[in-house]
């Protein structure tokens, strides 16, 4: 665990005491002693509150834009009543099943994202379609990052995005997820989803006769 | 004849061009900054110098400062024995120098100094600060009200209560700048100069309001912590002929990071007694002891807060809290009446 | 908060020695008050020697009250404070009035308040009386034995009836009817 161990724990605040009684008032730090020493039960308080929760976002057929809102929200810790700009407060998401993302329109077809390499020449287009292609976990990456301002704590909100897309998400991730995203619109079952016997008994307004032509 | 107008009137704007001088005046002298600059470097050449004594100052009246000490805190102190409370050995011995120096054979000085009133004070104040935390705190172990007896009359405390009275320029004492150890005794000085001068209950509002209030923004479980929390925990609720304490976890996350964050609360007989929160389960079980006990004693963050306007009877029978091994909710009942 | 406050040393606001909880103490202990005898500046204050300070000393018992002459210098109130910070105010061309307003001041803080930058305007050693917020203050308990990821959990909360389902709620309650009549008919 880090330098969270349980060995520097309680003690600490003791050792502190200690070298402390003898000469006050001739060390700056000493006169911090007088008002903040910590108690045990303080320090657990301040663990609770400041905790990482790690949220877990299903990206099935959710449009990567609104998501990202959603999303950054809870990266940045913005949906506390703890929140402040200089407070570290921001949570883990894990989004799931990204391949499964749903642009609105013909985004797939018109989003166009760029990147230059900084060589001559080296400006190159590529279509939302070929990079879910590519990698489909970075449509929403980008939409994440492109939805947050472009500020230095941009970079260290990202690293604590996680996005896979299957639902196959490694175990030991998986352990620390305990709290859930609900959907941001509901997601449409598709027809060669539903059983046979389902569409059969679906009711009809008219049966079509049975020399019809179905084309 | 145009070409001449305008030559003349070409003419008429250089002369008026030429003509214009400016003359401002800079800020700050000239000589200023290069004076400071010297003085800057004569004083760095001098090397630290020793913090004047606020009394060798020309605006200093020791009587007037006497006078306004006891009106600004509204005490009703004998002004000569104030006087002596302020008085330190050191400084009778000081000036017994002085006039050895002058030739004085056996040098005869009407100046009491306050060293009886040092030994009376600390016993008096001990006294006050135990009684009074006993009857604020009835519900706190032996043991804490005698940490925070210990916290309370240590040097530290004392000394910045002390100076924040204002001892500091009219203590009349050898060292200088006054030692911490000075305005300790300083303090306690005046607690007995109070007590001669008015009666032992009027000394006690003294020292709450001056010493003891100084709890008032301090959370008792960073002064003492019971050792075993555990334990404790476990032995009162036997004794209180409870079921023993049963831990739950409540709450957990981010459990395979560094940051993890497990919640853990403590029943007993299906009762809630108190919450934790740690980064292992371990710290967490220990921590919602602690609240559990913390709850009991009437210490946490939401009990009431420590009464500040009690009245300490030094002269009534000396009653001690429970101690940790006899604490419990009856026997607490015998001992506060209810 | 502008540019000259930057290097301003910074705090909250605190009471000096938990003042007030026992008994309200002044925390100006002592105030020089420095003059001129004849130069203009120090009209105001020679005017408020005169008339004021006889008043203000025997209101202020607590405060030593010290009068300094020196020639051809600006006025000044100096002010020490029980905390031993020393404040220096310099008061050329003020009025009577506004001299007892000053000290009105110097009277009335805590320390060298303009000497300052609070970094917050109250101070509270308990925040809350609930306790301070954590992650599962209105978390539901049940969300304990939920084994993530749980397809339930993620559910729009307030997902609305499609028209295809409620169709297929009339069609449903239709054939229920046709049910009951043929039932009662026959």
């Amino acid at each position: 665990m880090g330098n969270v161990s349980s060995k520097n724990f309680v003690p600490r605040s003791r050792k502190f005491v200690r070298r402390n009684q003898k000469s006050f008032f001739q060390h700056k730090h000493d006169r911090k002693y007088l008002t903040s020493i910590m108690s045990a039960v303080k320090r657990a308080q301040q663990w609770a509150t400041f905790a990482r929760t790690w949220h877990l976002f299903d990206a099935t057929w959710q449009n990567p834009f609104d998501s990202a809102q959603v999303i950054i929200k809870h990266l940045m810790g913005l949906h506390k009543p703890i929140y402040h700009p200089m407070n570290d407060c921001g949570d883990h998401v894990v989004v799931m099943n990204s391949r499964d993302i749903a642009l609105p329109g013909d985004e797939w077809r018109k989003r166009v994202y760029f990147h230059h390499t900084t060589y001559p020449g080296g400006a190159s287009w590529t279509l939302a379609w070929e990079l879910h292609n590519k990698n489909p976990t970075l449509v929403i990456k980008k939409a994440v990052y492109n939805g947050m301002d472009g500020n230095l704590q941009r970079r260290h909100t990202m690293q604590r995005l996680h996005v896979f897309p299957d639902d196959k998400i490694p175990e030991e991730i998986l352990k620390n997820i305990s709290n859930q995203i609900r959907y941001l619109r509901p997601v449409p079952t598709r027809l060669d989803h539903i059983s046979p016997e389902e569409v059969e008994n679906y009711p009809k307004i008219v049966d079509y006769p049975k020399q019809y032509i179905l084309r | 004849m145009s070409s001449l107008r305008t030559c003349a009137r070409a003419a008429i704007r250089i002369q008026k061009l030429t003509s214009v001088i400016y003359t401002g005046e800079r800020g700050i002298k000239r000589w200023v900054a290069p004076t400071l600059r010297v003085i800057n470097k004569r004083k760095a050449k001098l090397g630290p110098q020793p913090e004047p004594r606020r009394s060798n100052f020309l605006d200093w009246n020791y009587n007037a400062e006497i006078f306004a000490f006891n009106k600004r805190l509204s005490e009703n102190f004998d002004v000569e024995l104030l006087q002596q409370a302020f008085t330190h050995r050191s400084y009778v011995a000081q000036e017994e120098q002085k006039q050895r120096e002058v030739g004085i054979e056996n040098p005869e000085l009407s100046i009491k100094d306050n060293t009886d009133l040092i030994v009376e004070g600390k016993c008096l104040t001990s006294e006050i600060v135990e009684r009074y935390l006993r009857q604020a705190l009835p519900r706190l172990p032996e043991e804490g009200i005698l940490k925070l007896k210990d916290y309370l009359l240590s040097e530290e405390i004392v000394a910045k209560v002390s100076v924040q009275i204002g001892t500091k320029d009219i203590i009349l004492s050898e060292d200088h700048p006054v030692r911490q150890e000075t305005l300790v005794n300083t303090f306690f000085a005046l607690v007995a100069a109070l007590a001669r001068s008015n009666d032992v209950v009027h000394t006690s509002f003294f020292v709450r309001d001056f010493l003891i209030a100084t709890l008032s923004d301090k959370e008792i479980l960073s002064i003492w912590t019971p050792s075993h929390p555990f334990q404790t925990l476990d032995a009162i609720l036997n004794r209180e002929k409870r079921g023993s304490a049963d831990f739950r976890l409540t709450a957990q996350t981010g459990v395979n990071t560094i940051l993890a964050a497990y919640q853990v609360a403590v029943y007993s007989d299906q009762q809630f007694l108190g919450i934790g929160t740690g980064e292992t389960v371990q710290v967490a079980k220990n921590i919602a002891a602690l609240d559990a006990l913390q709850r009991m004693f009437g210490i946490a963050d939401f009990s009431r807060p420590i009464p500040f306007n009690l009245t300490v009877d030094v002269s009534s029978q000396r009653t001690e809290n429970l101690p940790l091994t006899k604490w419990c909710t009856e026997n607490l009942k015998h001992t506060v009446g209810g | 908060m502008s540019n000259s406050h930057l290097f301003m040393k910074t705090g909250f606001p605190r009471a000096a020695l938990n003042n007030g909880i026992g008994r309200y103490v002044c925390q100006l202990q002592r105030v020089t008050i420095k003059f001129c005898k004849n130069n203009g500046s120090s009209r105001g204050v020679r005017d408020f020697l005169e008339h004021d300070l006889v008043n203000f000393a025997k209101e202020n018992p607590g405060i030593v009250v010290y009068v300094k002459p020196r020639r051809h210098r600006t006025p000044a109130l100096s002010a020490e404070y029980l905390n031993g910070e020393k404040q220096l105010l310099f008061c050329r061309n003020y009025t009577r009035e506004e001299v007892n307003k000053w000290l009105g001041l110097l009277r009335s803080q805590v320390r060298d308040t303009s000497a300052i930058r609070l970094r917050k305007m109250w101070h509270t050693d308990n925040p809350s009386i609930q306790g301070p917020w954590t992650p599962w203050t209105f978390r539901d308990p049940a969300q304990n034995l939920v084994e993530f990821p749980d397809p339930k959990l993620f559910k729009m909360e307030t997902e609305q009836q499609t028209a295809t389902e409620k169709l297929l709620e009339i069609f449903k309650a239709q054939q229920e009817a046709e049910r009951k009549r043929a039932n009662e008919t026959g």
